[in-house]
């Protein structure tokens, strides 16, 4: 290296660290787009709350995720004309490789936010680069799953992943914090009007007007600060090893125009291989990269010293790494989703539902398991939480599929929000009208633990709460003698279940402590599996 | 702006949540925040010419109380919730029949002898309709009219009042669903009033001094320090309470309403020992005849184009069981209420004028 260009790489080296150096113009229109498009997402994240956007606004980024909208497609052999959008990204790709991954995932962008600095600026060990092959074979589990109606695996679409961890994990959370905020600051007299008018303001707009209570907000949370926290093994560790909906752009990308290619007096600096948030520049093979990894986030661009670096169109087809996948991983794959299908097909749980497995409105008739891309939009839009990710309710298959649990919460009478916002129509889009004659589950009273049955004593709330114009609970009055002789009459509530369409509120409502006694159970199967 | 180092930002963040957890530790140790609630009064807020004139030693009044003037009354005190009495000559109740919502409530006011009365020049007014549910429109007489909500709302403020809050927090549905399905919310911002929301942390433990069954319970603050309180119920079906009115509308500002729903009656009647409205307007537009409180049925709906108005809250209930074919004691709270001497339910001798 000659003293020259010795210089100008402390020169860069010196502005590439990360506090106050002045980016690029590249770098700078990349970081812009992707804090917006972050910012978008968290915008429709907030206003996908019911009485928010319209549902079809609030839905677009997973519509504009291929993922999701082909393993559906696979899934159900039908599309639908909404996620054509899909169509938009796939373009995106075959023009620009993975700039989806560099310029527009929300996940990714909080990768690179949380990056630790220091990865920028020494040198790193990276992990293999067999682990790379782990994202395709995720992705080829989720295709041929896919193919025999299972969407399980979804879980793992970064998308779904961070609307199901904002949903249930990061508000609920924040609006704890700030009810604790306002509790603590209201109590002070001189600021008990600010407060007052402060949460006038951020409710319902932007906090929900009631706090909400999610299942396993912790375990939610733990997978979410595990993808981050890998980001310490190596920068967009997700990214690179893991991320399935990667994986398919990658493979989309080794057809895409734009490639990065280096000029031939490169004198092997290395700046580029030590700046690159993938690690696929590599010094063997001349500081080339693999348009599959390379998520054209373009700093190394603008990270050379002598501007050797171009993007240039071609038509070719990329290499064909060690790494990508080969016919013994794509058997592999195709053998282990078979298998697991198999699996799931000859758990009890395809024969018997387990007993409160309450779904969204209209979603059994239209088997939710096959359709649902997992991506708790529905949670996320139900006024009440009353929708909650399956823990043990569907098993292992239906894991985080929306489960209606109305403990926490009870299916609004006047709501139809969660058939409206569901990208793929797992929840049927009915019309208010057809919702509120939609069954989803039937209540039955626990006659040892009612008030009424049980303690003889007057109570009700279950037969107020009814919203059936013609109440699905009616009221005998019954005579009992209690123990000292006395005879008292009492109101016995009972369901009338052909008229119960198991919408909870009064199990929600039961005054009875821990378990209601009221309770939805799952309906009766209407078609046949 | 001086940038502050990672040590400096955690170290006062650490000092901020420790100061919230130590405010919520002495909050837990029952450090009440200082308000001044009135207490309630447990007397007839309506004159009872039959009465001595003297007033009454029973009650425990706040010191800026004053006794006013000729009526023999009770009490008087011109604290925030203590019903104003009628002057000789006014009726205790006005009912309004046939016409549109607003002017039925006009014309009950005007014969009640002017909102004026009840709402002092400058007053904070809290209007509390039934917004229980948002399941439907106000056809189906599940929540108050919204004529009749916006009626009252542009009297106060012509009256003079400084501000007019129109709140509920219901059960079925979150409550910006329900302001505006009701169509509440519309009038009552086309009246020039405010609809509230009710947040969770401005909701106080509050003692119920002359609580016969509920010695505590957390009501919404703001309706604790509301210069004038206006009850607007609707009148309509209730499985356990048999009818629903204007002492039962009050469950609309405690939290714990499971906690209520034993021995309803007395804890009804016990909750209106301390909120006690300057005016009771009972909407009788549209009432609910069974079904209710959420309704749902058109069938079930009766138009009556009535509306009730009484400074005592228990007269005005009393007379609105008569529109359902029943008597005031058919009612545990009105019963009890009436025991307890909130006001008055023996119809024969209030001095009632129908227009």
């Amino acid at each position: 290296m000659t003293n020259e260009t010795q210089a100008s790489v402390k020169q860069i080296t010196k502005i590439k660290r990360w506090t106050g150096r002045p980016a690029g113009r590249w770098i700078t229109a990349r970081k812009v787009t992707q804090y917006l498009a972050l910012l978008v997402f968290v915008v429709l994240f907030i206003w996908s709350r019911r009485g928010g956007l319209p549902s079809n606004l609030v839905n677009t980024p997973m519509r504009l995720d291929p993922l999701a909208v082909l393993t559906h497609l696979l899934a159900n052999r039908t599309f639908l004309a909404g996620s054509a959008l899909a169509l938009i990204t796939i373009a995106l790709t075959l023009v620009f490789g993975r700039a989806w991954c560099g310029w527009l995932c929300p996940l990714g962008t909080v990768l690179d936010i949380v990056s630790p600095k220091h990865w920028r600026e020494k040198k790193r060990v990276d992990p293999p680069e067999t682990w790379r092959s782990v994202k395709y074979s995720l992705l080829l589990v989720i295709l041929v799953a896919a193919l025999f109606g299972n969407l399980t695996l979804l879980i793992l679409d970064p998308l779904t992943i961070l609307i199901r961890t904002l949903t249930t994990s990061i508000w609920p959370a924040l609006d704890q914090i700030i009810i604790a905020i306002e509790t603590t600051l209201y109590r002070i007299p001189i600021l008990a009007g600010p407060i007052s008018n402060f949460d006038m303001a951020i409710r319902p707009k932007i906090l929900p007007s009631e706090p909400l209570f999610f299942r396993d907000t912790l375990l939610f949370a733990a997978v979410f600060v595990g993808v981050i926290a890998l980001n310490f093994i190596a920068p967009r560790f997700w990214c690179r090893y893991l991320c399935p909906l990667g994986g398919m752009l990658g493979m989309l990308s080794k057809l895409s125009l734009f490639r990065r290619q280096v000029g031939e007096e490169c004198k092997g600096c290395t700046l580029c291989t030590n700046v690159c948030p993938t690690g696929t520049i590599n010094p063997t093979k001349g500081y080339a990269s693999d348009p599959s990894e390379c998520t054209m986030c373009l700093d190394c661009l603008e990270t050379c010293p002598r501007s050797l670096i171009v993007f240039n169109p071609g038509l070719s087809l990329a290499e064909w790494n060690d790494y990508d996948p080969n016919r013994r991983q794509a058997l592999a794959s195709f053998g282990a989703a078979i298998a697991a299908v198999a699996l799931f097909r000859s758990n009890m749980l395809a024969k018997r539902d387990t007993p409160y497995l309450v779904r969204p409105p209209g979603a059994r008739e239209n088997n939710l398991m096959s359709k649902c891309i997992r991506c708790a939009e529905c949670m996320r839009t139900c006024p009440t939480s009353a929708l909650q990710p399956s823990v043990m309710e569907a098993g292992i298959e239906g894991l985080w599929t929306p489960v209606l649990i109305p403990r926490l919460g009870y299916c609004d009478y006047a709501c139809n929000a969660c058939g409206q916002v569901c990208p793929v129509q797992a929840i049927p889009p009915l019309s208010l009208d057809d919702k509120r004659t939609q069954v989803i589950g039937k209540a039955y009273i626990n006659q040892n633990r009612c008030i009424a049955w049980s303690d003889h004593r007057d109570c009700l709330v279950c037969e107020e709460m009814c919203p059936i114009p013609e109440k699905a609970i009616w009221l005998e009055k019954t005579e009992f003698k209690r123990v000292d002789g006395t005879l008292v009459t009492v109101q016995l509530p009972q369901v009338m279940r052909e008229r119960c369409i198991g919408c909870g509120i009064c199990e929600y409502k039961c005054p009875v402590n821990g378990e209601a006694a009221i309770r939805v159970y799952v309906p009766e199967t209407q078609v046949p599996f | 702006m001086s940038k502050m180092s990672r040590r400096e930002f955690l170290s006062s963040l650490l000092a901020g949540m420790g100061a919230i957890a130590v405010d919520q530790v002495l909050i837990a140790c029952g450090v009440k925040p200082n308000l001044e609630v009135p207490t309630a009064t447990n007397v007839p807020p309506t004159s009872v010419p039959s009465q001595p004139s003297t007033p009454t030693s029973t009650t425990v009044s706040p010191t800026k109380s004053t006794s006013k003037t000729s009526v023999p009354t009770p009490v008087q005190s011109e604290t925030a919730l203590s019903p104003s009495a009628t002057p000789p000559g006014m009726p205790d109740l006005v009912v309004a029949r046939g016409g549109e919502p607003e002017d039925l409530v006009r014309r009950a006011l005007a014969a009640l002898g002017g909102i004026e009365k009840f709402v002092p020049k400058g007053a904070k007014v809290i209007v509390k309709p039934n917004i229980c549910v948002a399941y439907h429109t106000y056809e189906y007489a599940a929540t108050t009219n919204p004529w009749v909500v916006g009626a009252l709302v542009k009297m106060c403020l012509e009256a003079g009042a400084s501000s007019v809050q129109v709140m509920d927090y219901g059960f079925g549905g979150t409550p910006q669903e329900a302001y505006t399905i009701s169509g509440i919310a519309e009038q009552v911002k086309a009246a020039g009033g405010e609809m509230a929301y009710m947040p969770g942390f401005k909701y106080i433990t509050t003692e119920i001094p002359n609580g016969v069954d509920l010695k505590k319970s957390d009501i919404f603050e703001d309706i604790l320090k509301a210069d004038v309180l206006i009850d607007v119920p609707i009148a309509k079906h209730h499985g356990e309470a048999r009818l629903t009115l204007g002492m039962k509308n009050w469950m609309g500002v405690i939290r714990n309403r499971s906690a209520i729903h034993q021995n309803l009656g007395q804890r009804i009647a016990d909750l209106n020992t301390l909120i006690r409205p300057k005016l009771t307007v009972v909407d009788a537009v549209r009432i609910l005849m069974a079904n209710g409180p959420t309704g749902g049925d058109l069938n079930d709906v009766k138009k009556l184009d009535t509306v009730i108005a009484s400074p005592d809250i228990v007269a005005a209930d009393s007379y609105a069981t008569t529109l359902f074919g029943m008597k005031p004691d058919d009612i545990d709270y009105i019963r009890i209420g009436a025991a307890m001497g909130l006001g008055r339910s023996d119809l024969g001798s209030l001095k009632i004028e129908e227009i």
